[in-house]
């Protein structure tokens, strides 16, 4: 790989806009942020993630709903989740998550839908998911009651960093791989480049 | 075999059957349903027992096992395979809704690892804890002035408590007159103000005054004002009229 040590000033404005974004930087923020049409963001990022890895640095830039999004390097979790000790995370509950699931790959769906699918009321979960910004209102089906739908938001791409929700793997696929197989293929086949670089990042820290 | 498993990991009766499915190997598309049906209402006692709300869901599930029971039973014998091919097989709806149910429970075992794997990634944000709290609140453009026109707004729109506090009578007009004509007999002349009353507590003022006016009546007291809204000057008559009033 040809050195990326050095970074142009572009590079560096880029890494700046994706310090300080809260959400996933999308191309059409850094064009506004630039006041030009810099056509090759994703090259830009690309650069950067590899000047990271070259220099070894914890950060990271992953790609997640349309996006990009600067993080910890996961090997660096221990000791940040320790930094934030007190907080704790929060996980989702396991009814949440299988009426998410029914959401995900069923949207726009009705509440009726998801409760005969789970076999019971999902009043709770979708009480939790709406607060947690992670489903919306898409409007009502066209159906006596006029029942409304249901379906993920820009949140839920980011709460389970996705890059677009063909990301999902088939529901089939799900069926037919337990699950360590599924984790791993998940990581095996990764979407961007970003987690690549990452996973050859992960090999020479190891053999350190 | 004894029931070593937590009752409340079970999302509903779909999750319980598929449970007894997995545990004890069965097909799920040749459920022995007389015996997942005996399984199933003895984890309903066990959770009775146990004092546990049993849902609504759970009892929908227990009819719809009976009845398919029943329909098996009722079922002619298939000797020869002719009589089968015609007559649907009574687990079929059931063994949709377990696939069906089956297919999201495993999504939602797949977001959960989403979940974990992405929660290894700390998400880096240099943005000033101001903003981040609530673009709405950022006040850098407000003066002191705005925060007060803001706070007198608010406090006019803030809706009247509905609750009133009502204060017990902790004094009767006569109880007060009795209290006068013992504080009389120590000093015959006062002035209104210089009687130390609760200045806060309009309710004793009030008290107070009517005793006055009612000892005024019964000759017990005159009054003197030198003009409006001047003190008040009092003077105590006599103690032995005092006995005679509060005789009659």
């Amino acid at each position: 790989m040809e050195s990326k040590l050095k970074l142009s000033r572009i590079h560096r404005i880029v890494e700046a806009l994706l310090f300080s974004a809260k959400e996933p930087l999308t191309e059409t923020q850094v064009k506004l942020c630039l006041g030009e049409d810099n056509t090759e963001f994703d090259k830009i990022i690309q650069d950067i993630e590899g000047f990271y890895k070259e220099i070894e640095s914890p950060l990271t830039i992953r790609k997640i709903a349309q996006g990009y999004k600067m993080a910890i390097r996961k090997e660096y979790k221990k000791w940040v989740a320790r930094l934030y000790q007190k907080r704790g995370q929060v996980h989702l509950t396991k009814s949440a998550l299988e009426t998410l699931a029914i959401i995900a790959y069923k949207q726009p769906v009705t509440r009726v839908e998801i409760d005969a699918i789970r076999g019971v009321n999902s009043d709770g979960p979708m009480k939790t998911l709406l607060e947690k910004g992670l489903i919306e209102i898409r409007g009502r089906k066209n159906v006596p009651g006029r029942p409304m739908l249901y379906g993920t938001t820009k949140k839920f791409l980011e709460y389970f960093g996705l890059n677009s929700l063909d990301d999902l793997p088939d529901i089939k696929e799900i069926q037919e791989l337990n699950q360590q197989s599924l984790f791993s293929t998940n990581e095996n086949t990764p979407p961007e480049n970003t987690e690549k670089i990452f996973n050859t990042q992960t090999s020479s820290e190891n053999s350190q | 075999m004894g029931y070593s498993v937590k009752l409340d990991v079970f999302e509903g009766p779909l999750d319980l059957l598929l449970y007894f499915i997995k545990r004890d190997e069965i097909n799920i598309y040749d459920i022995p349903i007389s015996r997942i049906t005996d399984e199933y209402l003895e984890y309903l006692q066990l959770m009775k027992d146990m004092n546990l709300q049993i849902a609504g869901e759970f009892i929908l599930m227990a009819a719809l096992l009976i009845r398919i029971k029943l329909q098996m039973l009722l079922a002619p014998d298939g000797e020869d395979g002719e009589e089968e091919i015609e007559i649907e097989d009574p687990r079929t709806e059931l063994v949709q809704m377990l696939e069906e149910y089956q297919k999201y429970k495993k999504a939602g075992e797949y977001l959960k690892l989403l979940e974990e794997e992405n929660l290894k990634y700390h998400p880096v944000n240099v943005e000033k804890p101001a903003v981040d709290i609530d673009v709405d609140l950022f006040l850098s453009d407000i003066s002191l002035y705005d925060l007060a026109v803001l706070f007198k707004n608010f406090i006019q729109k803030t809706p009247k408590s509905k609750l009133y506090e009502i204060e017990a009578v902790r004094f009767t007009i006569d109880q007060r007159i009795q209290q006068l004509r013992s504080f009389f007999i120590r000093r015959k002349k006062v002035k209104f103000n210089e009687l130390e009353l609760d200045k806060k507590n309009r309710l004793e003022i009030i008290v107070t005054f009517l005793a006055i006016l009612e000892m005024v009546k019964n000759g017990e007291l005159g009054i003197h004002q030198e003009r409006n809204f001047d003190d008040i000057a009092l003077e105590y008559k006599n103690g032995v009229e005092i006995e005679t009033v509060a005789n009659t």
